[in-house]
């Protein structure tokens, strides 16, 4: 480990050279940003100064869209495409706020396919954000093994679907069609197959000691910063801040299961380090099988499209409803004048909030280490920009 | 990262034999070599082809049934698509259902494959297809007309039979 050289250096006759920060950019092309992301980093030698974030190159109007929309069923699509790689949550946050608007009470059979989905989409987005993370680090192995995973997860949601990646499933009031009858034993299966995967990625991954040597005490994230930032989902239960929105503020029928909310506990070096935002998503894979497994032992027979409104005419009035998606609270504002198109909707994304903490988190840290920070904070640049 | 709220703590120096990392590289090399002899789980792509099953969401085909498309040019999926991408003209017909697309016309660049034509469609005219193979050269060629989107009933019956289930 190399001290910092504070003494100025000198030429070779003894003259003290002039020194000055240089500004480098990482992206939008970069590799390790996870999609188009523009980091304008200030940096002093190797020590980095100060990162400015340059957003908005995936900006697509997904508010000002809304508000042309012909119905409320249409923004659905829409809602998928923010956050691409955890569709089914943002479907879910949405039918959730239209449906408190409208006061409807959907089917138990359809919260539970939902809360099943949700779940299955939270692992598949943990998946990536894993394997991606390894990748950053430089171990590209464990990224096939999330993907052969995940790929199980998608196939699940195209038989029930018919989409693999943007699916326009949940509609508000129920779902486009019911989970085919072969779904339930395929899922428990998939179970079965997925928990011992965890172990495995867990010692090929999280506690080699390469890996925890470029993570632990790297990007501290104390939990009073993550708070003021408003950063939520892993980034704040990494900082070890007990929060999670489906028991603390309960949607869809989440009360129901049993299962732990997961907190970083610094076991490798300090507490909100990478490692510690790491192994929170890798624990709440198990968690959220364990809720699956409950929800499909549980699932009541039912029709899901009881409850399907003909015309979707909210009252006037405003509501705000926030899930908690595999990045964190994810809400949506919808302001309604009665008529059948939104007057307004805002989404509220947590990748955007958690990417706002990173200059507070990276100065100070080297330009390699960066990496390993942009790479924590796990965001999808189609839900910062949106 | 320095900030005083958190400390840092720095383990001692690493061992020349530690920094090597030989005994993690092995372990990742046990489970790699493992795997070698394990079934492998991709696709040879153009050589096999992916069969997606009766609820998957291809391109929205046309459907014809006694040589005549089934549309009666209703625009109502004109109407609820979120992306715009449909273009319907009407026309009229000597037939039983009177009326007819003279022109339809699906933008294959804006259609977003979400299945609202196919749910509000009151003819089961159209039909998301299995067909995914959707690549072209120009912006012209994914403007698809009635020569290509309509198809004989024959090929997509899987789907229509999924959705007579489902609906
Ligand atoms: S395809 Fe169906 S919905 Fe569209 S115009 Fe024809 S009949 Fe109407
Ligand atoms: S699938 Fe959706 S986007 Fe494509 S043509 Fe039909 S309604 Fe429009």
């Amino acid at each position: 480990m190399s001290e910092i050289v504070t003494t100025p250096p000198t030429s070779s006759t003894g003259r003290t050279l002039r020194t000055e920060e240089m500004i480098l950019n990482m992206g939008p092309q970069h590799p390790a940003t996870h999609g188009v992301l523009r980091l304008e980093l200030v940096v002093d030698g190797e020590i980095v100064v100060d990162v400015i974030p340059h957003i908005g190159y995936l900006h697509r109007c997904f508010e000002k869209h809304c508000e042309h929309m012909t119905n409320y069923q249409q923004v659905i699509p829409y809602t998928d495409r923010m956050d691409y790689v955890a569709s089914m949550t943002n479907e879910f946050g949405f039918v959730v706020a239209a449906e408190r608007l409208l006061k409807i009470q959907v089917p138990e059979r359809v919260e539970y396919i939902r809360v099943i989905m949700a779940e299955l989409q939270r692992i598949a987005s943990h998946l990536i954000a894993i394997g991606t993370y390894g990748i950053d680090i430089g171990a590209f192995t464990p990224f096939l093994y999330c993907f052969r995973d995940r790929e199980k997860i998608l196939d699940l949601f195209e038989m029930t679907c018919g989409a693999r990646l943007l699916y326009n499933y949940m509609w508000v009031g129920g779902l486009s069609h019911d989970i085919p009858p072969d779904f339930i034993p395929k899922a428990k299966e998939f179970c079965a197959y997925f928990k011992p995967n965890i172990k495995e990625l867990n010692d090929l991954l999280t506690y080699n000691e390469i890996f925890v040597k470029r993570t632990a005490n790297v990007g501290v994230l104390p939990a009073d910063v993550a708070i003021n930032y408003g950063c939520s989902g892993p980034m704040l239960r990494g900082s070890g801040v007990d929060w999670d929105l489906r028991r603390d503020d309960p949607y869809s029928i989440y009360n129901k299961f049993a299962w732990d909310v997961c907190v970083g506990k610094g076991e490798m070096g300090t507490v909100g380090d990478c490692w510690d935002r790491h192994i929170v998503r890798a624990r709440e894979m198990e968690q959220s099988i364990r809720i699956i497994e409950q929800a499909l032992e549980q699932i009541p027979e039912g029709n899901v499209q009881a409850a399907l409104p003909k015309r979707i005419r909210p009252n006037p009035g405003e509501v705000y409803a926030r899930i908690e998606s595999p990045r964190g609270e994810l809400g949506y504002y919808i302001v309604s004048d009665g008529s059948a198109t939104p007057y307004r909707i805002k989404a509220r994304s947590p990748a955007f909030s958690n990417l706002s903490v990173i200059n507070e988190i990276s100065k100070g840290a080297m330009i390699a280490d960066m990496v390993a920070i942009a790479g924590s904070i796990d965001i999808v640049l189609g839900e910062v920009d949106r | 990262m320095n900030s005083e709220r958190s400390t840092i703590i720095r383990k001692k120096d690493l061992s020349l034999w530690e920094r090597m990392y030989i005994p993690e590289i092995v372990k990742g090399m046990k489970l790699t070599i493992r795997q070698m002899f394990a079934p492998t789980f991709t696709t040879q792509y153009p050589d096999e082809r992916f069969q997606p099953p009766a609820s998957f969401r291809g391109r929205p085909v046309l459907v014809e049934e006694n040589g005549v498309e089934r549309c009666v040019a209703c625009g109502l999926c004109s109407r609820v698509c979120p992306a715009l991408a449909i273009e319907v003209q009407a026309g009229e017909t000597e037939l039983g259902k009177e009326r007819y697309p003279e022109k339809f016309e699906i933008n294959m660049i804006r259609c977003i494959f979400c299945g609202f034509c196919e749910e509000v469609c009151p003819e089961e005219a159209i039909i998301m297809s299995q067909e995914y193979e959707l690549a072209f050269t120009k912006p012209q060629d994914a403007l698809f007309g009635k020569d290509k989107l309509v198809v004989p009933i024959e090929k997509v019956q899987t789907r229509l039979n999924f959705l007579r289930a489902n609906r």
